[in-house]
């Protein structure tokens, strides 16, 4: 609460949008939904919808063609490198398939904590001097030797905690794999064996591996068989076909459904009921209702023994209950990926493939094509005769300085808009003092210097030295070459909840008297940004601008959420 | 350059290739430090540099000067921004031999390596091997032994990253121990640039430009 850092949302124009594919009437293109124009409807920054659609600016991309800008809920992206954020090996598509998308070398987090954990050997842990870091042959002189353990070096936690220990120092996903399985294997028997329900003998006949994995490939088999005894001209289609459109199936369920009716009506084809899996051998996992050994477990353990909602969810298999059932988790992928438009498709951000390298074939951000706004207080917090806190004061008039920064080589006109109060149930209120101005072009010969320069000759117009200038209506408070400031006043509701007077009152409205909602006494300005400005017919390309004389108008709207401070609760 | 009149101690040293070093910095084994050129260093700041690779009583014999890199403790590349009261200390690759019964023979500091435009937060405290390039580490984080963070990452403020973490390129930390709890965005990468941040500190430092 003790400081409070003003921001500038941009709602991207997807928030009113629907995808293509989705949208309901089936006719509309996915280009006719983007009308930014639509001044007519409000804006409410903190209804629920819009959460999803502001973005500050550097999240947001700008597509040339649409001429407008993206974020990144509405882009598509594409996989360009799956890599491990650990080893930062790269991993091939294939690979994914087969194996899945975590890390199959040897990177663990460790399953108390999430820190990473390194291998090292189980006898020289306290005692080498060197564990494998440094030159090899000193390694194989006096290196370690196994067993090898994970170890925590956040935690301290180590594998054989969990009694997992290793042959060799590499591979070791393989290994704790083959490892799991036999727990689980071993582990599920004794719990059977030790429950004494109806399926020990089965179970123990069939010996399959109790892995989640090898229980799923088990079902999976078995309902395809199922499903090609019922019916052999759709369940033989594609292994994916689960064969619900045929009209066996469809029979099938209507004589669920219907009972007698149907099968009285059609004797004959009365089908044979699809069995379910009841033995392990078709994936068949018994659930334990026996929590005796669960119970006792506790009882020695303690509520310290046991693993806590934050360690089980990032566990790779589900159902542990205890410390003892946690296991080293794999490395998580990561990827590289290119984002394109959702309407246009064209590339606006595409990443070298390379994990190592950093750079970018295409990076189209909104920063480099509209304006950026930067919020601070016209008078500084301790300044004198300014504000002694962060907090703003309720009915009292402040003012803020909006700084707009022109990215682009061309002068851009701004107007904005606001409503007079800001929505909600503490409406403070609103008043943009030049909501007209124009901003200077960017350049290439930049110059910060030069731009000082221009601002120290006249000391009238600093920005620091407010007492001598007055706030005009309708001027810029200040500008340099490709930015302009201007002031925004607000006069901060109370936050006081108390009933409205009932002349205020609309018919039927009801007073919302419920406790102070989380942010809610945070001002937030719903702002509306119309930009125009003279583009050359290329500047699309970036090339030949001199060449061509051609100049086309180009406009931009959008709103924006102004975060600007906490009302003080008095 | 100073506007202050001459015979007045300065607040920061300022070398010739830009570097602005707070009189109050605390550098140890400075022969053993590599600026790569317009690094701040502010007040309290401390570098370990007495922490090279051969054992420190050896180091305080200056023939060291002779072949830098190989001596070298610390390397900080440009642009860097250290803030007050942080610690960049190398790691120390005996330390797992502090419990055995025979002493070392030699002090194995690895040397840590610090790319272009590195910000250190206030109060942190740095033992990484290295540090990427456009990095951002907040204010009391704590970064353990051989941890390597690559490029573009942004580590907020109280992190702690344990020892042997390595941190991608492209992304946001935070957590103790550290997670990966974000991602940098495509726009966000001007953000690590520190020029500006160099200009407006020194003994004759300059107004942020807007
Ligand atoms: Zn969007
Ligand atoms: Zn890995
Ligand atoms: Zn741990
Ligand atoms: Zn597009």
């Amino acid at each position: 609460m003790a400081s409070f850092t003003p921001y500038a949302y941009i709602q991207c124009p997807c928030v009113d949008s629907v995808p293509g594919s989705r949208s309901p009437d089936g006719a509309s293109t996915p280009t006719s939904h983007s009308s930014p124009e639509d001044d007519e409807r409000d804006f409410d920054p903190r209804s629920p919808r819009s959460n999803y659609s502001l973005y500050p600016i550097e999240y947001m991309l700008y597509c040339e063609d649409c001429h407008t800008v993206r974020c990144e809920r509405c882009v598509t992206e594409e996989v360009v490198t799956l890599y491990c954020p650990s080893c930062l090996f790269e991993v091939g598509n294939s690979s994914v398939k087969t194996e899945g998308n975590r890390c199959t070398r040897s990177c663990f987090q460790c399953p108390i904590c999430i820190g990473p954990l390194s291998v090292q050997s189980l006898e020289s842990t306290p005692a080498a001097p060197e564990p494998s870091l440094l030159s090899a042959d000193h390694a194989t002189a006096t290196g370690p030797a196994g067993p090898w353990i994970l170890c925590c070096s956040y935690c301290n936690w180590n594998s054989s905690e969990i009694g997992v220990k290793f042959d060799k120092p590499q591979g070791i996903f393989a290994q704790l794999s083959k490892l799991r399985s036999g727990y689980d294997n071993h582990h599920s028997r004794y719990t059977s064996s030790g429950d004494g329900d109806t399926y020990p003998t089965k179970r123990d006949a069939d010996g399959e591996p109790g892995s989640t994995k090898a229980r799923f490939a088990s079902l999976k088999s078995f309902y395809q068989t199922q499903m090609s005894n019922e019916n052999p001209n759709s369940g033989l289609g594609s292994t994916m076909d689960y064969g619900y459109g045929s009209p066996g199936a469809l029979s099938r369920i209507m004589s669920l459904y219907s009972g007698n009716t149907l099968s009285s009506a059609k004797p004959k084809s009365k089908p044979t009921i699809m069995r379910e899996a009841d033995t392990t051998k078709e994936g068949l996992f018994p659930a334990k209702l026996d929590d005796t050994s669960v119970m006792s477990g506790l009882r020695s353990a303690g509520y310290d023994g046991t693993a806590t909602r934050a360690q089980v969810n990032v566990q790779v298999e589900e159902g542990a209950r205890f410390a003892t059932d946690l296991w080293p988790i794999p490395y998580v992928l990561r990827t590289k990926r290119t984002k394109r438009c959702p309407s246009c498709r064209h590339i606006l951000s595409k990443p070298e493939a390379k994990v190592s390298n950093t750079r970018w074939r295409m990076r189209l951000i909104a920063g480099n094509y509209i304006p950026s706004i930067t919020i601070k207080p016209l008078i500084p917090v301790g300044a004198p005769g300014g504000p002694t806190t962060h907090l703003l004061t309720p009915v009292k008039p402040v003012q803020y300085l909006l700084t707009f920064k022109n990215p682009i080589f061309e002068t851009i006109k701004v107007t904005l808009a606001t409503p007079a109060v800001t929505p909600g149930r503490f409406a403070s209120k609103v008043t943009l003092l030049c909501p007209q101005f124009q901003i200077g072009a960017n350049s290439d010969d930049y110059n910060l210097d030069e731009v000082l320069k221009d601002r120290d000759k006249d000391p009238q117009r600093k920005r620091s030295d407010t007492t001598g200038q007055q706030v005009e209506a309708g001027k810029e408070w200040d500008s340099g070459r490709n930015w302009v400031s201007v002031v925004v006043e607000v006069v901060p509701s109370s936050i006081q909840i108390e009933p409205k007077p009932t002349i205020l009152k609309k018919l039927g409205e009801v007073d919302d008297l419920g406790p102070l909602r989380e942010d809610e006494d945070i001002v937030e300005i719903p702002i509306f940004v119309h930009l125009e400005w003279e583009a050359s017919a290329d500047q699309v390309t970036g090339k030949d601008r001199e060449d061509k004389e051609t100049k086309e108008k180009k406009e931009l709207a959008y709103w924006c959420a102004l975060g600007i401070g906490r009302i003080s609760p008095e | 350059m100073s506007r202050k009149p001459a015979g007045v101690r300065t607040e920061y040293i300022e070398t010739e290739t830009g570097n602005k070093v707070a009189r109050k910095a605390n550098l140890v084994g400075t022969q053993h430090i590599m600026l790569g050129g317009k690094t701040v260093i502010m007040a309290d700041a401390m570098i370990r540099g007495d922490l090279a690779r051969t054992a420190p009583t050896s180091s305080s014999s200056s023939s060291s000067g002779t072949a830098p890199g190989s001596n070298t403790a610390v390397f900080i590349g440009r642009y860097c921004f250290l803030s007050k009261g942080c610690c960049l200390r190398p790691r120390d690759a005996s330390t797992r031999a502090r419990h055995a019964d025979d002493t070392p023979s030699a002090f194995t500091y690895m040397p840590l390596r610090l790319g272009d435009h590195v910000f250190v937060g206030e109060s942190a405290i740095v033992q990484a091997a290295a540090i990427g390039s456009h990095v951002h580490v907040g204010k009391n984080v704590v970064i353990g032994e051989f941890a390597i963070i690559k490029d573009f990452v942004r580590v907020l403020d109280d992190t702690v990253i344990p020892a042997n973490m390595v941190i991608p390129s492209f992304t946001v930390v935070a957590g103790q121990p550290a997670r990966i709890v974000g991602e940098v965005p495509e726009g966000g990468h001007e953000a690590f640039e520190l020029r500006e941040l160099y200009r407006t500190v020194g003994n004759n430092p300059q107004p942020a430009s807007v």
